[in-house]
């Protein structure tokens, strides 16, 4: 949400050939989004949810951060707040995303892969599970084929220059390898940089 | 020369071998090793070899050893006419805390824009997916 509406979209490209694509409402399409953070992603990614949503199906929201404060209760009640009159329906699962209980005939949005291969990585009794990204890359690939529209929302988190720690470092691989796999089965990626829509595959409709 | 950035690990390499169907022998990679280690490949770069990967990692060795990149590159100018040459985007985070972090972004930034002016086709690649810059 972030205070974007619609006229902050500035552009649409189609790195393609620089042309708009419009693609029917209602059709069944898995959509990955990523860009900096702060940038309008996730408003641009309800909209799109939306808008992909078939009349008479459910709209889901994926809520997968894991409150650790109040300073996080206190986002997520103003996340919630601001997606009230929306229609969407939330879902909170911050980890084993395979369990998720919905109609899958519906339209779906994930925010964040980001915040789900953190709960998934780093779990709350302490452990870290090294592996984590192979299965949540296969977890969220699992959930794209069985739902109906799917739009994912990810952090892009790789151009900084930074030599991290070890687990930091492998962080930043696992989500890059998620990405990846998720750009690689998603019909649309685009990358959302303040405000501006580029698309990398695929077609959209808004 | 085909110049390809992108953010670490995003696929420049996959993208690259598939491209131009490279094999191991025909790829140099830079390597800075570890602060204080020195570097491995020193401040130079095979250019007989088809590709040049993991050019970041030539520049640290630059700044270690007090070199501009941009200017050996230009010394060596006709060599890597026909290279193809990764390097990792490192320009879109915070500004680094230590001093060499701090040179080694900028002259990264220096390097590529002197390279992006010189090349032929220039791609990005987000996300395993290439982007045609130039």
């Amino acid at each position: 949400m972030f205070g974007v509406d619609s006229t902050d979209i500035a552009c649409i490209i189609n790195s393609r050939d620089g042309t708009i694509e419009k693609n029917k409402p209602g059709g069944t399409v898995n959509i990955f989004i990523s860009g900096g953070c702060k940038n309008g992603k996730s408003y641009y990614a309800q909209r799109l949810a939306k808008e992909q949503a078939a009349e008479n199906t459910p709209l889901y929201y994926i809520a997968t951060m894991e409150p650790a404060d109040e300073e996080d209760q206190a986002r997520i009640l103003r996340h919630r707040q601001e997606r009230d009159g929306w229609g969407f329906t939330t879902l909170e699962k911050s980890v084993a995303i395979e369990s998720l209980e919905a109609d899958f005939s519906g339209s779906f949005l994930l925010d964040s892969v980001t915040a789900l291969l953190s709960n998934e990585m780093f779990r709350k009794d302490g452990t870290v599970d090294r592996g984590a990204y192979l299965r949540v890359a296969g977890e969220l690939e699992r959930l794209a084929d069985k739902s109906g529209t799917i739009v994912f929302v990810s952090d892009y988190i790789c151009s900084d220059a930074m030599k991290y720690d070890e687990l930091t470092e492998l962080y930043r691989k696992g989500l890059a390898w998620i990405d990846r796999a998720l750009a690689k089965k998603c019909d649309t990626v685009i990358e959302v940089s303040y405000g501006n829509i580029q698309l990398l595959k695929g077609e959209i409709s808004i | 020369m085909h110049l390809i950035f992108g953010g670490a690990y995003q696929g420049k390499l996959d993208y690259a071998k598939e491209r131009y169907r490279l094999e191991e022998r025909d790829i140099f990679f830079c390597r800075a090793g570890k602060e204080g280690e020195g570097c491995p490949s020193g401040p130079e770069i095979d250019f007989n070899k088809k590709a040049v990967v993991r050019l970041e990692e030539f520049v640290l060795c630059c700044v270690r050893s007090g070199v501009e990149a941009k200017e050996y590159l230009k010394e060596h100018r006709e060599e890597w006419e026909e290279s193809v040459v990764l390097c990792t985007d490192i320009s879109a985070g915070i500004v680094p805390y230590e001093r060499e972090m701090r040179d080694w972004r900028e002259m990264v930034g220096r390097t590529l824009t002197y390279l992006g002016k010189e090349a032929k086709e220039v791609t990005r690649v987000f996300c395993g997916l290439p982007q045609k810059i130039k």
